[in-house]
């Protein structure tokens, strides 16, 4: 455990986290756990086919079924416009996702939602679904992007015109969109540069692997409110897309978050809510839908796959002059991968004078891709990452002293066109080299891998609200689901904010009609925004502490400081009066004016770039392409830890999803496109057996000037690295370049016993 | 009264394309942030719509994720608006 010196009462320590012990004991509770009278059983029937029209659906038999409730199609819901609304990286288009929702006109991938039943229990809610008749014309598949790109690809959408291709393009096409950024003179960038690099790479998509499934239960009352509980890292957001696709005011539904076993940007979209409250409003029965590990895989989204090329020139002294790169991502069913992403983190790290980044966002027929920790960043790093190691060893540098000699600075230019306004890059990299297990001696078979990562932080819009209670506590209430320990760090911040012991408070996660409007918990946002937000309030807190004591002392109010959570006459000249501590004042408050709390809300910027830097040591089993991880090691600058137990633990949760991405995790097809892996057992995610005895994190604390406490995200660059550093490894190990996800087995075997000649 | 301030501002390839037939660079005269979109609304009708629902603003290297009214602007600031940021 890293030993932080934190010049703070609360903040940086490990306080005792308040979800522990419900944890524990089995009491937390979770979306599944609630229940309502009366409750009905609801299931989802789904496509079987990869591609298809849907000519028919006849639920007439379903319907007669004794014990059914109710039957929904997707004729029960509003159609939608067609408008992209929203910023473009999550541009909304609710004409595509209430299709996902349930099925129109088609069906674009195998597990897609048709239709669904509502009934007295769940043996009858699946035999209702067996009565359901659809009529499908069965059309040919495209599940691979590049194959999906092609002139001769079946075409998910007929219509579908390339956006951002001038001039516009006149035939339909998969690619839903193309996007470019350039910084400088790329082609003489490449003509400045002594060797020149050129790979293609790609990587499979990718499940978040969250253990609780998605689930939700749904209310929807006679005078037209209703209600949900559900799994989901932002209970607004829930709201805001179940009420658009209902035909709800915001204003009607209340949503209500719970704890969460597992997130990693999949629950920022809904797929079960709208279904369950279309039924309810059918059937005038609360209705719970619970997803198997089956539905999940099929039917949620993973993270995009994609193939890209990159080139890149390096000069003989290791200035690198030129990258560019071309992102083709796997959006699934419907437009909206996070290529663009991809297409800005490839080569921020780096003080690259010329760049150049297209990328293709394309639809195929596989579940509509959702967000997974720094979307579109971690497969940019692994081809990116990979090519900067063939680099170093083209140039004979340390591959780290190649990244810090190029290391981006403050007011380097990102392709984007903003410069640079934070350090922290350079500071990974020196720890790794400076860290001892970088200089241990490796046997044979073995190899060091380094890379590093790059992932903007998000901030936005945050509400919380304080209440002092007159027992001297404090109750923090904010709308952000806590999935990384937000309620301790927010508990942490507001206790040294108004100077009372991190034991006298207790941090909540309130519903909808309770806090003010909250963005998902997802982008790296909540300890920096929602942290704002608190802070914010418990200012206010304070502001009205001091009216309170000065109310008490009858002087005015600019008479009174707050120190150290102590109410105090500002000078002499104000009076003698002893110290009113919170607790007094709190206890004073009917006396005085009645409950004292207050709101904070912002829309905040300021968020600070998250950098990673990782490496790691391998072992390949030249028998059978197995590789084992021996050591790895992740330097993050991870801004002020306010929490340090919970950042690194953020730092290794992240590394051993890397790992399972680089070397087990896919999704596997049949020739029908139909999923063959849909469960735990035949998707890896890595288990105690495949990681290293330590996963060692690094915390780089860089603060963040926009920040009281200097926060800067922390929960997702750290998933950035890993790929390409085991890559690294393998190559150095082996001597074979990997450059196809995931380096499984077979994989590694091929490459040793089939590629004649060592390479870089 | 708040003293005008002088600004540089640049948009995204993609964007100004899109809205504002390629011209990305402008150097604008205004007293707050919220000055700066309505001179570009003014010029393109409707383009102040689209920068609050498609951007974020990079204010002198600061990142901030959504475009809103209040962000401060000091004389000489550099203003990039890019492609809105969303993470997992």
């Amino acid at each position: 455990m890293n030993e932080i010196k934190s010049p703070y009462k609360w903040v940086g320590k490990n306080n005792i986290r308040p979800d522990g012990v419900p944890k524990v004991t089995g009491t937390a509770k979770y979306s599944n756990d609630y229940t309502l009278p009366g409750t009905l059983f609801g299931k989802i029937l789904r496509s079987p086919h990869a591609h298809a029209r849907i000519k028919s659906i006849d639920t007439s038999a379903a319907e007669a079924l004794p014990g059914v409730k109710a039957v929904l199609t997707a004729e029960d819901f509003p159609d939608q416009n067609f408008d992209y609304i929203g910023p473009d990286r999550v541009a909304v288009n609710f004409w595509h996702v209430t299709r996902n929702i349930l099925a129109r006109e088609k069906v674009l991938y195998e597990g897609h939602a048709v239709a669904a039943v509502a009934a007295i229990d769940a043996s009858t809610a699946a035999a209702a679904c067996k009565l359901i008749k659809i009529d499908y014309e069965v059309l040919p598949h495209a599940i691979d992007v590049d194959f999906a790109m092609r002139d001769d690809a079946p075409l998910l959408f007929e219509d579908m015109i390339p956006r951002g291709i001038e001039p516009t393009p006149t035939k339909p096409s998969n690619i839903s969109k193309r996007l470019e950024f350039k910084l400088g003179d790329v082609e003489a960038g490449f003509a400045e540069a002594d060797i020149i690099v050129e790979k293609s790479f790609k990587t499979a998509a990718v499940h978040q692997g969250y253990i609780e499934t998605h689930s939700c239960l749904a209310r929807y009352d006679a005078d037209g409110q209703g209600e949900i509980w559900s799994s989901s890292q932002g209970h607004f957001v829930v709201r805001g897309l179940t009420a658009k696709i209902i035909g709800m005011k915001l204003a009607d539904l209340k949503c209500n978050p719970a704890e969460l076993g597992g997130g990693f940007g999949g629950k920022t979209v809904v797929y079960v809510e709208p279904v369950a409250m279309g039924l309810s409003k059918k059937a005038g029965h609360p209705v719970r839908i619970a997803m198997s590990r089956d539905e999940v895989f099929k039917a949620t989204g993973p993270t995009s796959g994609s193939s890209i090329d990159i080139k890149m020139g390096i000069k003989k002294d290791g200035t690198i002059t030129a990258g560019q790169g071309e992102f083709r991502f796997q959006a699934g069913a419907f437009p909206g991968s996070p290529v663009m992403n991809g297409c800005l983190c490839a080569f921020a790290t780096y003080d690259i004078a010329n760049q150049h980044a297209v990328g293709y966002d394309v639809v195929c027929n596989r579940p509509k891709a959702a967000a997974y920790r720094a979307p579109g960043s971690p497969m940019a790093a692994f081809a990116v990452e990979s090519v900067i190691d063939i680099l170093a060893k083209k140039v004979g540098m340390d591959p780290l002293e190649l990244r810090l000699k190029n290391a981006a600075h403050i007011g380097t230019q990102n392709i984007a066109g903003p410069k640079l306004a934070h350090e922290g890059y350079a500071e990974t990299v020196q720890a790794c080299l400076d860290h001892p297990a970088y200089k241990v001696k490796l046997g044979p078979n073995q190899g060091r891998g380094a890379a590093s990562g790059y992932w903007f932080n998000g901030a936005g819009e945050s509400g919380a609200t304080v209440f002092v209670n007159t027992d001297g506590t404090a109750t923090i209430a904010t709308g952000s689901p806590d999935i990384g320990g937000s309620r301790q760090s927010m508990a942490a911040m507001a206790a040294e904010t108004l100077g009372i012991d991190y034991d006298q408070v207790r941090a909540t996660v309130n519903d909808t009609t309770s806090v003010p409007y909250t963005h998902v918990t997802g982008g790296s946002r909540v300890t920096f925004a929602t942290g704002l937000a608190v802070i914010q309030a418990c200012d206010k807190v304070i502001d009205e502490l001091r009216a309170r004591a000065a109310m008490i002392w009858d002087v005015d109010v600019e008479g009174v400081i707050w120190e150290n959570g102590m109410a105090k006459p500002a000078s002499h000249n104000v009076g003698e009066f002893e110290p009113l501590s919170y607790g007094e004042i709190a206890a004073k408050a009917p006396a005085t004016g009645g409950p004292i709390g207050a709101s904070g809300a912002v829309n905040a910027g300021g968020q600070a770039p998250g950098f990673a830097t990782q490496f790691c040591d391998v072992e390949v089993d030249p028998e059978t392409g197995k590789v084992k991880i021996l050591r790895f090691v992740a330097a993050q600058d991870v801004g002020t830890a306010i929490s340090p137990a919970y950042v690194e633990g953020q730092i290794q949760g992240g590394v051993v999803q890397g790992i399972g991405w680089a070397l087990n995790e896919e999704y596997i097809y049949d020739d029908q496109g139909r999923l063959s892996n849909a469960g735990f057992l035949d998707y890896r995610i890595p288990v105690a057996s495949d990681l290293p005895m330590a996963i060692e994190p690094v915390l780089i604390e860089v603060p963040n000037p926009n920040h009281p406490f200097g926060v800067k995200g922390v929960g997702e660059v750290c998933i950035c690295p890993p790929m390409a550093a085991i890559a690294n490894a393998i190559a150095d190990a082996v001597g074979r370049r990997m450059t196809e996800l995931p380096m499984s087995p077979p994989k590694v075997l091929d490459a040793i016993d089939n590629r004649g000649e060592a390479e870089l | 009264m708040t003293t005008p301030v002088r600004v540089h501002v640049v948009f995204s390839e993609g964007f100004s394309n899109q809205y504002t037939h390629g011209e990305n660079e402008f150097d604008l005269e205004v007293k707050n942030f919220r000055g700066i979109i309505k001179q570009l609304d003014d010029r393109f009708p409707g383009l102040g719509a689209h920068l609050e629902d498609e951007t974020s603003v990079a204010i002198d290297g600061q990142i901030h994720e959504n475009t809103a009214y209040f962000q401060s602007i000091r004389d000489g600031s550099e203003i990039y608006f890019i492609p809105k940021l969303e993470g997992g």
